[in-house]
């Protein structure tokens, strides 16, 4: 008897991870409505809508309310859509309370979420517990990811203990996050069949960015390694910092024998709309990114390079980048390994910087950092250094040992007395999470959606957004449409 | 372009045509398509910005002009790197010392933040707040003076 062809499957980041890597997670409601018709019909078995970033882009700068967006999105896909946290952090990089972390998500469930996301930066599960027993108990189905970076503490042994751990957790997806695209076909050929091995039943998915210009073949190494599904955008909206386009991935996969659900119709439709979309707004489509052996050193983003050189530019002091770059794998061996993420490269690139300026390690050491080492957001991949203990004169009693979540006092009940027994969830957890002022826009009506996408509509919608033409008039297919400025 | 049908490609072909030349009206008619444009007077096309005009000339740092001079035994508390200058906590909460206040070794005197990290400054001796010379909020520079701490009078 034959044995029918293996599915490979996937999940669309284009309304979330795609714009935040490219777009600085500009891309607005309005931009989404008019093609998510054709992005249902596209056959991912999920979309991913929301992220910590996203979260955060929407009450800060774009004044939208992300529950809004949140409910929208779910209402109008059939496809079930994936919103991620950062577990007991939830969009920032504080700790919330459990109560605060069960509401939200309730929170979700209600609005239509059908699959909790959650990872910890620091791998430390305990922070994802929470979420865990709470997604399930709101009826979602829950994908827990543990966060991939290279160092010599982050084995492929570590990675199977962790997702023997989420296992007992009882996530029913595992995925492994490459947030920097540092994954290798090498490494993926010795640590993909452990985690597939240890996960067992569970199924798992892969989401890795390109900034290597390898994800592509790492996508290759997860599928004959027995994942499930992979995580890509839209071509406009893959490669660069973003995840590989769901085009090459489709392609590649079928050349593996593996059957997908893709529909290259639908695809080519949504790649011409964001095409269509990044040249009227302005914004950058994503490239092939070349191959950057640098990458593998300091592993600090790029976006943060130019910013510390920025500073280091104010200081007069931009020589001494090199130096710093050269101190930062250090402190980072000193601070136990984070991982080069938020807050964590934040924590790495200004220690690094204070070390070099002061002209002596660990003069001065920030507060969050001190926090850190204590243990304070979870469990350290290693322990500090011993110099750097001495240095920021921890006291034995200081180290945190319980779950994070443990030490924060429950929110709710205040937070109830002073908005008032009648308040929604939504707004008593933006209110947990923002200051006042910021919450104030997102009162604002929202903008009537436009539900339909045609290249004539987006070809007006381009002529109407340049501000240098005065008369426009287009005519096709029985369409026929003039406006003057 | 085939006829009775516009795609993408197309859309993108035409925008393309439409910012890369400088035109006061356009007239395209392909396939199906009939498209006609006036530009406003004076605007060209897209092509690099007036020299300054988005530059946004970044004023010099605003730095002290040299130090001023500070009384024999008074210590300086100094900016360990460019940052927010920050008296207390919280926006709410009372400032960690004040002028006249005694400090002990060890003390917090002020936050700086840096990269959004909060660095707490501490007293390294023992003394009296003499001056506060940075607002709360305000911008600093590595190296500048924060607070003067002087000479503790019981001591003396």
């Amino acid at each position: 008897m034959k044995r029918p062809p293996r599915r490979f499957d996937f999940v669309d980041v284009t309304l979330r991870d795609a714009h935040q890597c490219l777009w600085s997670t500009r891309m607005t409601t309005a931009m989404m409505t008019p093609i998510l018709g054709a992005i249902d019909r596209a056959g991912y078995a999920f979309i991913n809508i929301l992220g910590g970033a996203v979260f955060d882009v929407c009450v800060r700068y774009l004044h939208e309310n992300p529950w809004e967006r949140v409910r929208l999105l779910c209402d109008r896909l059939e496809t079930p859509c994936d919103a991620l946290t950062r577990g007991q952090s939830l969009y920032t990089f504080e700790l919330f309370p459990d109560d605060i972390v069960e509401l939200n998500s309730q929170v979700f469930a209600k609005l239509g979420v059908k699959v909790l996301t959650v990872y910890d930066a620091l791998n430390d599960n305990r922070n994802v517990e929470s979420s865990v027993r709470s997604g399930h108990a709101a009826g979602m189905k829950v994908n827990a990811m543990m966060t991939y970076t290279l160092s010599p503490v982050h084995t492929d042994a570590y990675y199977v203990a962790r997702t023997k751990e989420l296992v007992r957790l009882k996530a029913d997806f595992l995925s492994i996050k490459d947030p920097t695209g540092l994954l290798t076909p090498e490494r993926g050929r010795t640590l993909f069949p452990a985690v597939v091995k240890a996960a067992g039943r569970v199924p798992m998915k892969l989401h890795s960015h390109c900034q290597s210009g390898l994800a592509p073949q790492v996508y290759e190494i997860a599928i004959r390694s027995g994942f499930r599904y992979g995580y890509t955008a839209s071509e406009p909206l893959a490669n660069g910092a973003s995840l590989p386009a769901t085009e090459e991935i489709g392609a590649r996969a079928r050349k593996l024998g593996c059957r997908t659900s893709l529909d290259a119709r639908a695809l080519k439709e949504i790649a011409g709309y964001f095409a269509c979309v990044a040249e009227r707004e302005g914004k950058p489509l994503g490239r092939v990114a070349r191959y950057d052996p640098a990458l593998y050193e300091h592993q600090i983003p790029g976006g943060m390079i130019s910013n510390l050189r920025t500073q280091l530019q104010m200081m007069q002091m931009e020589h001494r980048l090199p130096e710093i770059l050269e101190e930062a794998p250090r402190v980072r061996r000193d601070l136990g390994y984070p991982i080069v993420v938020s807050p964590f490269a934040q924590y790495i690139v200004t220690q690094a910087t204070l070390n070099v300026v002061q002209g002596e390690r660990y003069k001065t050491i920030p507060d969050e950092i001190r926090k850190y080492a204590m243990g304070y957001y979870g469990r350290l991949a290693a322990p500090p250094s011993d110099e750097f203990l001495e240095r920021a004169a921890i006291r034995p009693g200081e180290f945190v040992t319980e779950r994070p979540g443990e030490h924060i006092e429950p929110w709710i009940p205040r937070l109830r007395e002073a908005l008032g027994a009648s308040v929604p969830d939504e707004d008593l957890l933006l209110a947990a999470f923002y200051p006042k002022p910021l919450l104030e826009p997102l009162r604002a009506r929202a903008p009537q959606y436009e539900f339909r996408a045609t290249p004539l509509s987006e070809l007006i919608r381009f002529f109407g957004s340049r501000d240098d033409i005065e008369y426009a008039h287009v005519r096709f297919a029985g369409t026929e449409m003039t406006f003057s400025a | 372009m085939r006829k009775q049908t516009l795609t993408y490609e197309d859309v993108l072909r035409i925008v393309e045509l439409v910012k890369s030349t400088r035109f006061s009206e356009f007239r395209l008619k392909v396939g199906g398509i009939e498209v006609h444009l006036r530009r406003k007077n004076g605007a060209a096309a897209d092509g690099p910005a007036l020299p300054g005009a988005a530059s946004g000339a970044i004023a010099p740092a605003a730095r002290e002009a040299g130090e001023r001079a500070f009384p024999p035994g008074a210590v300086l508390v100094r900016a360990p790197m460019v940052g927010t200058f920050y008296r207390a906590p919280a926006p709410q909460a009372a400032a960690f010392v004040e002028v006249g206040a005694h400090v002990e070794p060890g003390a917090t005197l002020c936050i700086i933040e840096v990269m959004k990290l909060m660095n707490s400054i501490t007293a390294e001796g023992r003394g009296v707040v003499a001056e506060i010379l940075v607002e709360n909020g305000a911008r600093v520079e590595y190296g500048q003076v924060l607070m003067v701490i002087g000479p503790d009078p019981e001591d003396g």
